[in-house]
């Protein structure tokens, strides 16, 4: 017989798994729709237990009642905390992701395409994202806010690598085209499949967002 | 512990037995009867989350009774303490809970068993020394193929611990696991570093 909590105990079960994995699964907004809705049928039970005390309700003179609000309440609270935490799980892995320079939403886009990422999100409203339109949100504005906050130091790259380059030119292969650049020696045109000696500086956020590959 | 901590509410979702003092009428879906009134004296396993509250909780009566009672759960029974007593090593935790000591730290907090904490102190000590000694070996393994006499000793010290070792780590709790990790990742990254300070 499910008991109240059950289904938040499956989304601290997902937050659970989550944490292990890098990239991030689908959205389980079913699931959190359920939760909510238990957290409201709650809320109208403990209105329907009081409506008959008149706002002066004694616990001491009805125990029973007393004991079936305590359960009421602690259910209600227990959901809120599975819910809170499990969001706070994913929009963790959202930060680290904006921080590593992984594109997010590009990213989501493709996982949304392989079937075994097929999970309660992706059915949703017609976005196959594996990301709520909330997170979506969410990384969106806190890729401003991270963007604005670099943008203060011009010359040094928060987000950088934190290993001293070896060398001050490298050369690397263009995994996707990502059009054309400006550097210290001209305009390079990056096209899929080509190979370029480049300097390291010019192209470290490239090969963070899987542009180019590093060879050698 | 964290508010958004998962494990600990992972924890919270471990049940103990509970008994009920008093008749709660719409509680019967507690004891699988949703149409029933949950009759005093009803024993039913809740989780932490909910158990620890009602047995805290004062009805408000004069009598100072609380809603529920509550005994030590399945995993932290009198056999199994006398089976950490006789040998912490011998007894694969994550069997009696994947939260084991979660679980004890929140019935000491509701209980007073003096011996049960001194116990489970003496049971983590002696166990954590055996982890950190298995997180070292397992590392060890992947670097066999570096330097022949040392790599063909680590490897004879391996099969040494063989399918015990194994069974130990098999039936360690989530916190000896992460424990375990952070031993062994901690061993591999002071092993590279090494290596990479000889290569420079």
């Amino acid at each position: 017989m499910p008991m109240y909590g059950d289904l938040g105990n499956k989304l601290a079960l997902h937050a659970k798994r989550t944490q292990n994995l890098v990239h991030l699964p689908p959205y389980q907004a079913e699931l959190v729709r359920a939760v909510t809705r238990e957290v409201r049928d709650l809320d109208k039970e403990v209105a329907k237990l009081l409506e008959p005390f008149q706002g002066s309700f004694d616990p001491a003179a009805d125990q029973a009642t007393a004991c079936t609000l305590l359960v009421d309440h602690l259910s209600m609270r227990r959901n809120k905390r599975c819910l809170l935490a499990y969001h706070r799980t994913r929009t963790d892995k959202l930060e680290e992701h904006v921080w590593n320079g992984v594109d997010v939403l590009d990213l989501a886009a493709q996982q949304a395409g392989n079937p075994n990422g097929g999970g309660v999100g992706a059915g949703d409203g017609g976005v196959a994202s594996s990301l709520s339109p909330q997170e979506e949100d969410y990384v969106r504005q806190y890729g401003d806010l991270l963007a604005a906050y670099k943008g203060q130091w011009t010359d040094i790259d928060l987000t950088g690598s934190l290993e001293p380059p070896r060398d001050l030119f490298i050369d690397v292969r263009v995994l996707k085209d990502a059009g054309e650049i400006q550097t210290e020696y001209g305009a390079i045109n990056l096209t899929k499949n080509s190979q370029f000696y480049v300097r390291q500086g010019d192209v470290e956020r490239l090969i963070a967002q899987g542009y180019l590959q590093k060879l050698g | 512990m964290s508010y958004y901590d998962v494990d600990a509410i992972l924890t919270d979702a471990e049940k103990i037995p509970c008994t009920f003092q008093l008749e709660i009428p719409d509680l019967g879906y507690l004891d699988n009867t949703p149409t029933q009134p949950l009759k005093a004296g009803t024993k039913v396993n809740l989780p932490l989350w909910l158990a620890e509250m009602l047995v805290i909780a004062n009805t408000g009566a004069a009598d100072n009774k609380t809603f529920v009672t509550f005994d030590l759960p399945r995993a932290l029974a009198n056999d199994v303490v006398q089976a950490l007593k006789a040998d912490p090593r011998a007894v694969p935790l994550r069997d009696q809970s994947a939260h084991f000591y979660g679980l004890a730290t929140h019935m000491l907090d509701l209980s007073e068993e003096q011996e049960l904490g001194s116990v489970l102190r003496k049971t983590f000590v002696t166990r954590a020394s055996e982890i950190s000694l298995h997180a070292r070996k397992v590392g060890s393994v992947s670097h066999k193929g570096k330097g022949k006499g040392e790599g063909a000793a680590e490897m004879g010290s391996n099969l040494g611990v063989g399918s015990a070792g194994e069974d130990f780590l098999r039936g360690l709790d989530e916190w000896e696991r992460s424990l375990f990790r952070k031993a062994h990742e901690g061993a591999k990254a002071g092993k590279e570093w090494i290596e990479n300070i000889k290569k420079n």
